[in-house]
């Protein structure tokens, strides 16, 4: 089928940010790996919806996040935190001060609310306030408090696990 | 040394996150194969059993409630073909409005405002439809016990007795249709419906 290898093609090319979502959102390799399969059959229902008025990465990351943060594990739940599964063991390194302030944040990012690291996500990727707003669902002023108070909680987090840094 | 801010981390953050990208075409088109394991998804695949088992009770009830030489059965059998019918109908709603909503790509608020009121309405009008079975089968239970003599030829018999022993059963059954109904939704539904909600309030202005 045509629109199949158009959807497959598309989301290869995009498949990034399936990852960065998968990532952000599941401590385990194989919570990341459901995730993903979720994502991708959530994007090829989706996939007639799609208008090519909207970037394709931008559909992408509405239904990314809206699978992500409506997605159930039936398992007990671990506690909702970065793993260090996916991180370079630390001891094998040169210690690099701006390679620790990354961890140290993206582990604060980690223990974010599902709401917080949709909108981290999308300010990563230098959307504006108005296209996160549009994405989420909320007014470009709700966005900019809710980045400010995210910015706060993450410097505060990252000086409180880490006082060294 | 002083900690530094997200925004002086973006680019190396966006790059961890993408760790791991590196899948191939057949390993995408392999995913599209398999079963979606969210609740939406779910409810989808109950409502398919659901609105089968309707169509099934409808085709089965309908043909005894035709062909029974008994009174008390035809009208028994015929008046939960009609109900079944109801219900079938009502199934068939909630389930093209699960298809729509699969189908689209909604703002997270929306969609997140949508499946709750989907999950909500469906628990709430399954439990009204079984709660409002137990009455209606009670009713029937009675008539034919006591009205159709032909099946029940000892109806009328230490009539003080049996009425005794169907009022306790009936009032037995219903709180535990009551009790189970409500502790069988809510173990399927109140756990995730409460998460949704923590996110949407996470989302007030």
């Amino acid at each position: 089928m045509a629109s199949e290898k158009e959807f497959i093609s598309l989301l290869n090319q995009h498949q990034k940010i399936v990852y960065k979502v998968c990532n952000l959102y599941m401590d385990s390799y194989a919570d990341r790996e459901d995730l993903f399969q979720e994502i991708t059959l959530q994007a090829w229902k989706a996939y007639g919806s799609f208008r090519g008025d909207a970037k394709f990465s931008t559909w992408l990351y509405r239904v990314a996040l809206n699978t992500a943060i409506t997605f159930f594990r039936k398992e007990k739940r671990k506690p909702d935190i970065y793993s260090t599964d996916c991180v370079p063991d630390q001891t094998e390194e040169l210690y690099d001060p701006v390679e620790e302030q990354v961890r140290a944040m993206y582990a604060a990012i980690g223990n974010l609310s599902k709401i917080d690291k949709a909108i981290v996500m999308l300010y990563l990727e230098d959307y504006s306030y108005i296209e996160i707003g549009e994405t989420i669902g909320i007014t470009p002023n709700n966005v900019a408090v809710k980045m400010n108070r995210i910015k706060t909680k993450l410097k505060e987090e990252t000086q409180r696990n880490n006082p060294n840094l | 040394m002083v900690t530094m801010e997200l925004d002086e981390l973006k680019y190396q953050l966006k790059n961890k996150l993408a760790d791991h990208a590196g899948r191939s075409d057949a390993d995408i088109a392999a995913l599209l194969t398999k079963k979606t394991s969210s609740v939406i998804g779910k409810l989808k695949r109950s409502l398919w059993i659901e609105i089968i088992c309707s169509i099934l009770v409808i085709i089965v009830f309908g043909y005894i409630g035709i062909t029974s030489n008994y009174q008390s059965y035809r009208i028994y059998f015929s008046v939960f073909t009609v109900l079944s019918f109801g219900f079938l109908l009502l199934l068939i709603y909630l389930f093209k409005r699960i298809v729509r909503l699969s189908s689209t790509s909604l703002p997270v608020k929306n969609n997140l405002q949508t499946i709750v009121t989907v999950i909500e309405e469906f628990t709430k009008r399954y439990f009204q439809f079984t709660m409002a079975l137990i009455p209606v089968c009670f009713a029937f239970i009675l008539i034919l016990l006591y009205y159709d003599k032909q099946v029940v030829p000892s109806a009328g018999v230490h009539l003080a007795r049996k009425s005794l022993f169907v009022g306790v059963y009936i009032i037995l059954l219903s709180v535990f249709a009551y009790k189970f109904t409500r502790w069988y939704l809510k173990k399927l539904y109140a756990n995730y419906v409460a998460q949704l909600k923590e996110c949407i309030s996470d989302l007030a202005e």
